[in-house]
């Protein structure tokens, strides 16, 4: 835990007047308010940052106490009496949570517990909450349950097939309790897709590429390609030029909340050109290019 | 609409702490829909995301209802673009995974 300066975070002179505290924090309080920054973390956290100056520089007891100690705190009394008080775990995050997060802990120490920004006296409806789901192609492929844990509780969701990346599903009921009989909050879910290594996906179609001989090109043949859902056959036409493209209908991703609807599957071939040819394959070479 | 889906805005302005005249005029400017039954007037619950916002955006920046009304237009913009933004790096990884 360390010390905060909350005259720089105001960007203010220690010698500070009220209203140029007050002015300074709502000119800032403009430009970093979670509601005008939606899903921008740096942001929500200077707003948090900023609230809590302002607790401080615009209570003159607290101000006062926070002059008086200044970079000393550590060895000030109120500091000794509340650090003696306490009795929760120690962390040193700053703040936790989405928009109703607390106080630093460097506050918390000074000044003692407080409800921090959004702390409204009353409220009816739960707080809302947003997280984080990492995925990789292959688990956006198939409807399947997992398991969140989201402000120490285990959420058991149902990740439905094809959701894009960046995509954000709402899960009812399931954010901060609700206050006065109010009803639940409400859990956000971003998806965050990591990109695959064999499969490109635009929309619902895939497209993949694939090595083929260059005797299977020219004299055709066929090959066992790998899809999200399993091996396919896939007959290739002699004299396929390299780069061609086939279209393997609805083997491409499912449809986000259309069962049975997929996508397509593109297929590119990439023709390998044979190397290290022995005497006698170069010669086979040389006299088919004369034919 | 299901009444648990309501709640009346008298008591909406005493759980959030809010005056009555400051919701009365976002009703007014059509930011807020409310439903009359038997003469009260409720709010939507599924609305109170975007009324909490407004509430906050009321306390915290001393916005008037005319400049929340900016705000929520301008916010909603935003959100369309961000979609928009989203589906495109998302085009943008089919070429440069």
């Amino acid at each position: 835990m360390s010390f905060v300066d909350y005259y720089q975070i105001l960007g203010l002179q220690k010698t500070a007047t009220d209203k140029e505290i007050k002015n300074a924090y709502r000119k800032l309080a403009r430009k970093y308010h979670p509601d005008l920054n939606p899903d921008d973390k740096e942001a929500q956290k200077k707003f948090q940052e900023l609230n809590e100056a302002n607790e401080v520089l615009s209570d003159p007891e607290k101000r006062k106490k926070y002059d008086q100690y200044g970079k000393d705190w550590q060895h000030g009394e109120e500091y000794e009496r509340a650090r003696q008080s306490r009795s929760r775990a120690q962390e040193s995050s700053w703040y936790s949570g989405n928009e109703g997060g607390g106080f630093s802990d460097f506050f918390e120490s000074m000044f003692g517990s407080s409800g921090g920004y959004g702390g409204r006296q009353a409220r009816f409806r739960g707080q809302d909450y947003k997280s984080e789901l990492q995925l990789n192609l292959e688990d956006a492929y198939t409807s399947h349950k997992q398991t969140l844990t989201v402000n120490g509780k285990n959420i058991r969701i149902t990740v439905p097939a094809g959701v894009e990346n960046g995509q954000t599903i709402k899960v009812a009921g399931h954010g901060g309790p609700g206050a006065n009989g109010g009803p639940n909050g409400d859990l956000y879910i971003t998806f965050v897709i990591s990109a695959s290594d064999r499969y490109r996906r635009s929309g619902n179609d895939i497209h993949v590429k694939e090595d083929i001989s260059l005797y299977t090109a020219v004299l055709g043949g066929e090959l066992v390609i790998e899809t999200l859902s399993g091996k396919v056959k896939l007959p290739v036409k002699p004299e396929t030029q390299n780069g061609a493209v086939v279209r393997l209908k609805g083997k491409g991703f499912p449809v986000y909340k259309r069962d049975g609807e997929f996508g397509d599957l593109y297929i590119t071939f990439n023709i390998l050109i044979p190397t290290n040819l022995t005497d006698k394959q170069k010669e086979l070479f040389t006299e088919l290019s004369k034919s | 609409m299901e009444k648990d889906q309501l709640i009346a805005t008298d008591k909406f302005c005493i759980y959030y702490n809010v005056s009555e005249p400051f919701i009365e005029s976002l009703i007014s400017m059509g930011m807020i829909e409310t439903v009359i039954v038997s003469e009260i007037s409720y709010l939507k619950i599924p609305h109170l995301t975007q009324i909490e916002r407004m509430i906050r955006l009321h306390d915290e920046l001393d916005l008037t209802p005319e400049g929340i009304e900016v705000v929520h237009i301008l916010l909603e913009k935003i959100g369309v673009l961000n979609e928009e933004l989203m589906a495109l790096k998302n085009r943008i990884r089919f070429y440069e995974p």
